[in-house]
C-alpha cells in the first residue's frame, strides 16, 4: 500500500491554511493510501478540544464550514493524526487538552515515518 | 445514451465539491460486492481527473463515462 505523510504547521491564526492538508489527507485515505498528518509548529493548536468546532475555514462568500467537519471526515476514513511534545509545549498544551484520536510521537518516530513514506508533503 | 453499463447503485454527488465525491465513492465501494457497478453523478469539473486517479490507485476500473449538460457520470465496477 502506498504511503503519504503530510506535515501541517498552520494553526488557529491562519484559518485559511487549516483545512487543506486535512482534506488532501482525507482524499488520500479514500484512495486506499495509508496516510498520516504530523501537526507541528502551530498545527497542534488546531487539535485543542473545542477549537475546531468554532474555527471557521473561510470562503469568499462568508459561508465557511467549521474545521471540525474536516477533522471528523479524516479520522472517520482512517487518517492518522500525530503530534510531538515540544510543539505542544510551545503553546502550553498537554495531551489531555487535545481531541480524541491524536497519537503522540517524537522526532525519531517522525523521521522514521518520513523515510518509510513514499512522499512527504509539507504545509 | 444507449450503451450505458448495467448499474447496481447510483451515487448522487451533484453539487458536491472536492473531495466529497471521492470520499463518498470510497465509502460506497466498501459496501459493494465484487463485480457490482456504481454510477457516480457529479458536477464538479475536477471530478474527471479525480475519478481517473482514484480508479488507478484503488484498482476499481472506470468502465464508462459520459456527460449530459453539467452532469458527468462515471461507471465504476468494484474489483
Amino acid at each position: 500500500m502506498a504511503r503519504l505523510l503530510y506535515v501541517h504547521t498552520g494553526g488557529v491564526n491562519t484559518p485559511e491554511r487549516s483545512a487543506t492538508p486535512i482534506y488532501l489527507a482525507t482524499t488520500a485515505a479514500a484512495m486506499d493510501i495509508e496516510v498520516g498528518i504530523y501537526f507541528t509548529v502551530n498545527g497542534p493548536t488546531l487539535l485543542k478540544k473545542g477549537v475546531a468546532e468554532t474555527l471557521i475555514v473561510p470562503k469568499y462568500d462568508g459561508q465557511g464550514a467549521p474545521l471540525r467537519r474536516f477533522i471528523d471526515q479524516a479520522l472517520d476514513l482512517g487518517v492518522k493524526f500525530y503530534v510531538c511534545q515540544p510543539s505542544l509545549d510551545l503553546h502550553g498544551l498537554t495531551r489531555d487538552d487535545l481531541i480524541e484520536g491524536v497519537e503522540m510521537i517524537g522526532g525519531a518516530a517522525f523521521n522514521d515515518m518520513a523515510l518509510e513514506a513514499d512522499q512527504v508533503i509539507c504545509f | 445514451m444507449t450503451d450505458a453499463p448495467a448499474t447496481d447503485r447510483t451515487l448522487d454527488c451533484k453539487g458536491l465539491l472536492c473531495p466529497m465525491p471521492i470520499v463518498k465513492l470510497s465509502k460506497m465501494i466498501k459496501e459493494m460486492a465484487s463485480g457490482e457497478v456504481v454510477v457516480l453523478e457529479a458536477t464538479d469539473p475536477g471530478a474527471v481527473p479525480d475519478v481517473i486517479a482514484w480508479s488507478k490507485n484503488t484498482g476499481h476500473p472506470l468502465i464508462a463515462q459520459d456527460q449530459e449538460g453539467k452532469v458527468m457520470r462515471f461507471w465504476i465496477r468494484k474489483a
